[in-house]
């Protein structure tokens, strides 16, 4: 009886939640409604005796994954969708009665096999720490090593990916400071080679702007 | 004790929100929840039948997709700064050709 409640209680809440995540437009809601689903997921997985698992959930997903997430919506400044015109009306049409067919096969399906009856509790300790580490390092080992690889990989791209290329030299392709600019017109840089370095420190003391160099650029 | 086809179903309709997020969003980063919440919906699959057989095989394999949400996320969220660093926006329908 209680169990059915919390199962109640919680699927409603990441059903919700899910819905939220899916219909906000701004990505921040979103980001909050996901921490929300994978709470109640958590909850989930204490009544399905897995605390260990629940633990992780929660330090993991709504801990670490959200937070990274939360940092880049913050740092990009991301603006909400704008709202456009819908195509294709007949479409939806179709794609709701066919998702309604898709949910009526599966719960027939769900229903129908032998998974609708109730096969006894749980034993207490399979989802226990202890019984997870013993797995995790027995006969899971291989897995559990090539995830360490995996991650290792994952740091490497993530490095690559996000690091700022403006200041390094261009050893290949061109670097982002000599593009052309969105307007079209070439960015001038005062120092891309020594003539027009030196015709733009001339302009530079001329028009006031930065202190007469010491003799040095009149000596080439 | 709850029947397993209620923990199934629920994991279908959770999966199939994520589906459906991923199609019709055209911001990156919440293309990029949607798809958190696919391998979720997974999860909860793999801890019902782990906790309903006695088997703690289905927690393991929870253990290692999270591992790998998390690389994911690493990776996912630096090609979306890198995205936005080129083009100044995260609309997708705006970045549907592979050069600048």
């Amino acid at each position: 009886m209680w169990s059915i409640l919390l199962f109640v209680l919680f699927g409603a809440l990441a059903l919700g939640c899910a819905v939220a995540v899916v219909a906000q437009r701004n990505p921040l809601y979103s980001a909050i409604s996901l921490i929300g689903v994978f709470v109640a997921l958590a909850a989930l997985y204490l009544t399905l005796a897995a605390p260990f698992i629940a633990a992780v959930q929660v330090i993991v997903y709504a801990g670490a994954i959200m937070v990274l997430v939360v940092f880049v919506i913050m740092l990009l400044n991301v603006e909400e969708e704008v709202r456009r015109p819908v195509r294709l009306h007949r479409m939806i049409v179709a794609g709701v009665l066919l998702g309604a067919a898709l949910v009526a096969e599966t719960f027939f399906m769900l229903t129908a096999s032998g998974t609708g009856r109730v096969m006894g509790p749980p034993a207490t300790d399979v989802g226990s720490t202890a019984s997870v580490g013993t797995g995790l390092f027995t006969e899971y080992l291989l897995p559990f090593e090539v995830t360490s690889v995996l991650i290792l990989m994952a740091l490497v791209g993530a490095i690559t990916l996000a690091r700022q290329t403006r200041g390094l030299p261009a050893t290949g392709g061109a670097p982002a400071g000599a593009a052309p600019a969105a307007g079209g017109a070439d960015i001038i840089q005062p120092g891309f080679t020594a003539e027009t370095g030196r015709a733009f420190a001339r302009y530079q003391v001329e028009a006031g702007e930065a202190a007469a160099p010491a003799g040095e650029e009149e000596g080439h | 004790m709850v029947p397993l086809s209620f923990y199934l179903a629920l994991s279908a309709v959770l999966f199939t929100i994520g589906v459906v997020g991923v199609i019709i969003k055209r911001n990156a980063i919440q293309m990029f929840m949607c798809i958190e919440l696919m391998l979720n919906a997974v999860n909860l699959t793999f801890v019902a039948f782990s906790s309903y057989f006695n088997d703690v095989t289905g927690q393991l394999f929870v253990f290692i997709v999270m591992t790998v949400a998390a690389a994911e996320a690493a990776v996912g969220l630096g090609i979306i700064i890198a995205i936005f660093r080129n083009r100044e926006s995260l609309d997708v329908d705006e970045a549907s050709v592979l050069r600048l």
